[in-house]
């Protein structure tokens, strides 16, 4: 049962309401005409409701960046000769991220464990707890090569504030109509707080049944290894040959790390002004498929191989953080599949695996 | 009771902000190490694990990790012994008696000194795995009543790079643990024994397998060589402590820099069982 019934134009409005207390980040289509389709969606600051186009199939990068940005000050810090002094800084800016597709949904769920198993990182929680999660479903998948439904990604239970489930137009027009399930107290409050939504009718609730069963209809598995049953095939192919196989066409440009949504190594850095002796540390990006990530002093490098670089990752994303973290490590939006300079593509690495085993 | 504003408590818990330490003392060991001694403002101990590391800031340059080469049993001090090999340690090297460092930790986790107690013990150690076997070499002899025999195996490349000369002395000569140093190869000077560290073995008395715990730190070649002599005395694999050497960034589990295979060495580690280091493929690569 949906909770709330909602109409486009009246999101939208909801939207320049929640605008005037927070930044809001949505899906902003940008032409790039040597692209196919030359129109992607990306995640972008707007100022108003009406520079969001909530009709994108799919964002080219997940919002990832506005929890955890690429460069990011961890402290900053003064010194003289008797020592330094050291302020940590925390971005607690109110931000809404809106049209958050589940897949992207899981991977902030997945963000919110990792940044606090054994220790938790406040610099994360400082942006994630300033920030509403408005999602939109998926009705389908968004594009060719998704696994989210063989990662359990494609639907989303919790982890959003509200969720948007786009029921088709409406009858006497063209206008979206949204189902909406609150995800917290917070989504609850930002949708009633006007007279925008209405509750659902039988209507809207046989709508919605019928979504939710065209839904699960128009997705289907890529997978020929079940989800659970992928630590057993990785755990059995260590020593597959696929991986220098596959490696050899990799650059090692780290543009799957890059454009992953659950991708979260980081380096360190600092940076100062030597008259002053006043600087910062800072944190940015990593990737384990760059060539240099487990480079230690003295110049060994314990994953020289592009090979090495790719099964880690592979492990990370299917085995690994599951079994630290109780979160399953991929969400299947193929993100990196995408992204690859050199076309390796992971459903390919998985369906082999599974034939040789 | 003093009290400390909003921002210095937000520093204080947050994990990436290193808390000063005064450097009391710099004795350079060799030409490529420094051995530091160092205090936190206001006396408070480290109040660390033998085995354990810390994250050492030098403010505007950068951090590296460095386990801890003294004993949590004298707590007035911490000792770092550390190998110039890039700009952090470099840095570090220039530092003198009265500079600032910053320091974060005790990070990771060190050898389990209780599984340890009432336990004869050996420690094999290579190079520059002398540093963090030597919080552990001082726990031991600072509590000797604790332990039963205490044999010490070190073997380095050559003369100029056997590192603690004072201790190597004052261990050579007490009766409180059985000793002995190789050096691969030899210079003229050198009067004591040469070949490889596993050939210190010869020196051992029997061992038994089910009252020993052994701790081998050194280079990954070694460590094979020398677990293979201790398995070969029947020692269980679980009696055997190993600490990995890798650049943690964060040290707290999050950076993802020191995984091997599905672990953390800043976290799980850096001192590992034999048992849990034998499944990973990387450890010892």
């Amino acid at each position: 049962m949906a909770d709330r019934i909602i109409r486009h134009s009246d999101l939208m409005k909801l939207v320049d309401e929640v605008a005037r207390k927070r930044r809001i980040i949505g899906p902003v289509a940008r032409s790039v005409p040597e692209c196919e389709p030359p129109v992607r969606y990306f995640y972008e600051d707007v100022e108003r409701a009406d520079q969001l186009d909530l009709s994108f199939r799919y964002c080219v990068y997940s919002p990832k960046r506005f929890l955890t940005p690429p460069s990011e000050t961890l402290f900053a810090f003064d010194q003289d000769d008797g020592g330094f002094v050291a302020a940590p800084q925390y971005d607690r800016r109110p931000t809404a991220l809106v049209g958050v597709h589940p897949c992207d949904i899981h991977a902030i769920r997945l963000y919110d464990r990792v940044f606090d198993l054994e220790h938790r990182d406040e610099h994360y929680f400082a942006r994630r707890g300033a920030t509403m999660i408005i999602g939109m479903d998926c009705p389908g998948p968004c594009t060719d090569g998704v696994f989210c439904k063989d990662m359990g990604a494609n639907v989303a239970e919790a982890g959003f504030d509200a969720m948007l489930y786009p029921l088709g137009t409406d009858t006497d027009g063209d206008e979206m109509r949204y189902a909406v399930m609150f995800g917290t107290k917070a989504g609850r409050e930002w949708l009633l707080y006007s007279r925008q939504s209405a509750a659902p009718n039988a209507d809207d609730e046989r709508a919605f049944e019928k979504y939710q069963a065209d839904k699960e209809a128009a997705f289907s598995f890529a997978l020929r290894t079940r989800r659970e049953d992928l630590a057993e095939l990785l755990g059995r192919s260590y020593d597959s040959l696929l991986w220098d196989a596959t490696a050899r066409r990799c650059y090692s440009c780290g543009s799957c790390n890059l454009s992953c949504p659950t991708c979260y190594c980081f380096d360190i850095t600092d940076e100062t002004d030597l008259a002053s002796g006043s600087g910062r540390r800072w944190r940015e990006w990593d990737g384990c498929h760059l060539p240099e990530f487990a480079l230690v002093a003295g110049d060994h490098n314990f994953r020289p191989k592009a090979a090495s670089r790719l099964r880690h990752r592979i492990y990370r994303k299917a085995v690994w953080i599951q079994e630290r973290s109780g979160v399953v490590g991929c969400v299947g939006c193929a993100r990196c599949d995408r992204a690859c300079t050199a076309k390796i593509n992971s459903v390919e690495i998985y369906n082999q695996l599974a034939e040789e085993a | 009771m003093t009290t400390v504003d909003s921002s210095e408590r937000e520093a204080r818990a947050d994990l990436y902000v290193p808390m000063s330490a005064q450097v009391v003392d710099v004795q350079q060991m060799t030409d490529l190490e420094v051995l530091l001694r160092a205090a936190f403002d206001g006396g408070r101990p480290l109040d660390h694990c033998p085995g354990q590391f810390v994250q050492v800031s030098v403010l505007g340059v950068g951090e590296c990790p460095i386990s801890v080469c003294s004993s949590p049993t004298r707590p007035d001090y911490f000792e770092l012994c550390v190998r110039r090999v890039g700009e952090v340690t470099a840095h570090i090297h220039r530092l003198e008696k009265g500079s600032v460092i910053g320091i974060r930790g005790p990070l990771g986790r060190g050898f389990d000194v209780a599984e340890l107690h009432g336990k004869d013990i050996l420690i094999v150690a290579g190079g520059l795995g002398i540093a963090p076997a030597r919080s552990l070499i001082q726990y031991v002899l600072d509590e000797r009543q604790q332990f039963g025999a205490f044999h010490l195996l070190y073997g380095v490349r050559s003369p100029a790079e056997l590192l603690y000369r004072d201790d190597l002395t004052l261990w050579r000569e007490s009766p409180d643990v059985n000793f002995h140093v190789t050096v691969d190869r030899p210079d003229e000077q050198w009067r004591g024994r040469s070949g490889v560290v596993t050939t210190l073995f010869r020196e051992l008395p029997q061992l038994d397998p089910t009252e020993t715990m052994v701790a081998i730190i050194g280079p990954p070649l070694m460590f094979k060589f020398a677990v293979l002599e201790v398995l070969a005395r029947r020692i269980p694999q679980n009696s055997i402590y190993c600490s990995l050497e890798r650049r943690m960034k964060c040290g707290v589990g999050i950076c993802g820099h020191c995984q091997v295979n599905n672990v953390y060495a800043c976290l799980d580690g850096p001192v590992f069982k034999y048992g849990q280091l034998k499944a990973l493929r990387e450890a010892l690569e």
